[in-house]
């Protein structure tokens, strides 16, 4: 499959927050949103930010391939987000995108269930709005500050389903319970998930075929410099090789991680 | 315009420019957003005789001014590395000079490397001999301490192969130039400085280590000055062609390591905030010598 990956200026047309420590942005860059897939990313430089050289890794929310919008989710959790936080719009932002390798679609009137923790919610967006049977949604976070865009799945005729730990909103357990029900419900169905590596882990557990996108620090993004590996089974000696999940992933099939 | 072209022991480039080792894999994981019709060179990961591993993650984090990396040497061996379309014959399609990075972790392992690239070597420029890594144990930075191990692994290799060779050298000793002596007595047709230089981040709030393997090379804008001044030094103490490395960003970069003795400057840690630098560093040095009326790039060279 030929990859078309760009660096390009894009200029911020929103920067939103959204609710607690979670930002909207959207910005112009045709080139990207034209190409982009379910589950592959963005490389974003932060502006104005020069000690800090690298670039921050930010799953693809939404794009809009007619106008070239693209959007992201962020979580202000250190200098490079809170930063990224005050930029307004007009300003331009550097991005390297799409990359790598997202979720695999689903196809016909196949049907598939979407499992996110947190904002990973952001990652499995343009896969609910791409499918043609709306996929069942489960949300899961720590309290109902931690759930985003109920709406927006709402608006796309989602069947939306909400856990919490500390029961504030929806079931009150983890998403990975609300799971079990919705696979019994439809057993057969595509698993998509995006959120903490625990949880994947999880995920994994319970449907093995499930398709998980891991989280790992990154430095250059498109596999040059072997910094996000992870663990993949493999048949040589060890059972394991180290895999880019930069190039590779981020999106792997569940079966195919080892967990140490 | 002004000439940029240079020539390292016999191997000519379009330009000054190439990227160092471990900072772009193969060069074919850049193919979508780099030309490599418009730089001198390409450097690619460290080889080595078997397939490894490379260190435990996190293996890389952040700090001011740099990043701290512990890759350990990650690659697929020799044998991969020369029958895979993803590396060699790849590397053989491009419009630009390929250097091949190589380590093992003995002296003959090194020579075993340079000796199947010997049977293998069209399309290969030279040889750059990895006696700096500061992340593992054996091999690497082992050999890159002592005069006298970095000779014997130059004079094994130089047995092994006829293509040129680089050594790169470690800035982790007391006077890299007798380094650069040892290395070029044993052989080597050329140096190349800085590898990265061992550091620390913890992560205070957790009490733990920023990256796993505790130690990591730093590398990027912060390194600079230590690096011209290693190439300065360097230049003083030999007269065969120098691949300066260390925090270079820009063309006036690269200007300052070729003003300091480079005859060839290798970018790294910046081609990930932005692989288009590797486009717009030839152009801006063109430039740069236009404007200061520099009719040839090697003019430069050495002038401090």
């Amino acid at each position: 499959m030929p990859k078309k990956q760009h660096q390009i200026d894009a200029s911020i047309l929103a920067n939103t927050h959204l609710q607690g420590e979670y930002f909207r942005l959207d910005l112009n860059a045709p080139e990207i949103a034209r190409d982009a897939r379910p589950g592959q990313f963005i490389h974003l430089q932060v502006p104005d930010l020069e000690h800090r050289i690298l670039r921050r890794p930010f799953s693809i929310f939404d794009t809009d391939p007619q106008s070239g919008r693209l959007s992201i989710v962020y979580k202000t959790v250190g200098e490079g987000t809170f930063k990224l936080s005050t930029c307004v719009a007009g300003q331009n932002v550097n991005l390297i995108g799409p990359l790598g390798i997202g979720f695999t679609e689903p196809t016909g009137n196949q049907r598939s269930i979407l499992v996110a923790g947190g904002f990973g919610c952001a990652a499995t967006f343009l896969f609910a709005k791409r499918a043609a049977i709306k996929p069942v949604v489960l949300i899961g976070g720590r309290s109902s500050i931690d759930i985003l865009l109920q709406d927006e799945y709402k608006a796309l005729g989602c069947d939306l389903r909400i856990s919490t730990d500390d029961g504030t909103l929806g079931h009150k357990g983890l998403v990975t319970d609300l799971l079990k029900v919705a696979l019994k419900e439809m057993p057969g169905a595509l698993v998509a998930s995006c959120g903490p590596n625990p949880m994947l882990k999880a995920v994994g557990n319970i449907d093995e075929n499930a398709e998980i996108s891991l989280e790992q620090p990154m430095c250059c993004g498109v596999g040059a410099c072997f910094a996000c590996v992870i663990k993949l089974k493999d048949d040589n000696d060890d059972g394991w090789r180290f895999a880019r999940s930069c190039m590779e992933g981020p999106v792997f099939k569940a079966h195919k991680v080892w967990w140490d | 315009m002004a000439n940029l072209r240079v020539n390292l022991a016999g191997v000519s480039m379009r330009n000054p420019i190439l990227t160092a080792s471990g900072t772009f894999g193969y060069a074919k994981e850049y193919e979508h957003l780099v030309s490599f019709d418009n730089i001198g060179g390409v450097t690619v990961k460290g080889v080595s005789p078997f397939p490894s591993h490379g260190n435990p993650t996190p293996r890389t984090t952040e700090v001011y001014g740099g990043m701290l990396n512990a890759i350990g040497l990650q690659n697929p061996g020799i044998d991969k590395f020369i029958a895979h379309p993803d590396y060699l014959p790849y590397l053989r399609t491009l419009d630009c000079a390929v250097f091949v990075n190589i380590w093992g972790r003995t002296i003959e392992q090194y020579a075993e490397v340079a000796s199947r690239l010997e049977d293998e070597k069209q399309g290969i420029a030279a040889l750059e001999i990895n006696i700096s890594c500061p992340n593992i144990k054996e091999g690497g930075i082992a050999f890159g301490t002592d005069t006298t191990q970095a000779a014997a692994v130059v004079r094994a290799v130089r047995k092994a192969t006829s293509l040129p060779l680089v050594t790169k050298l470690s800035p982790n000793v007391t006077k890299i130039s007798d380094f650069a002596k040892a290395a070029v007595d044993a052989g080597s047709d050329m140096v190349s400085l800085i590898n990265t230089i061992p550091g620390m981040a913890i992560d205070i709030e957790r009490r733990t280590f920023k990256i796993a393997n505790k130690t990591g090379g730093f590398s990027g804008p912060a390194l600079k000055p230590i690096a011209i001044r290693m190439v300065y030094e360097t230049r003083k103490a030999v007269d065969v062609p120098i691949i300066g490395m260390g925090g270079a960003s820009c063309a006036e970069d690269v200007v300052e390591f070729m003003m300091a003795g480079a005859n060839a400057v290798a970018i790294g840690t910046a081609i990930f905030s932005n692989p288009n630098c590797l486009a717009q560093i030839p152009q801006d040095l063109n430039n740069w010598l236009d404007k200061h009326n520099v009719k040839d790039v090697n003019d430069i060279v050495g002038v401090m």
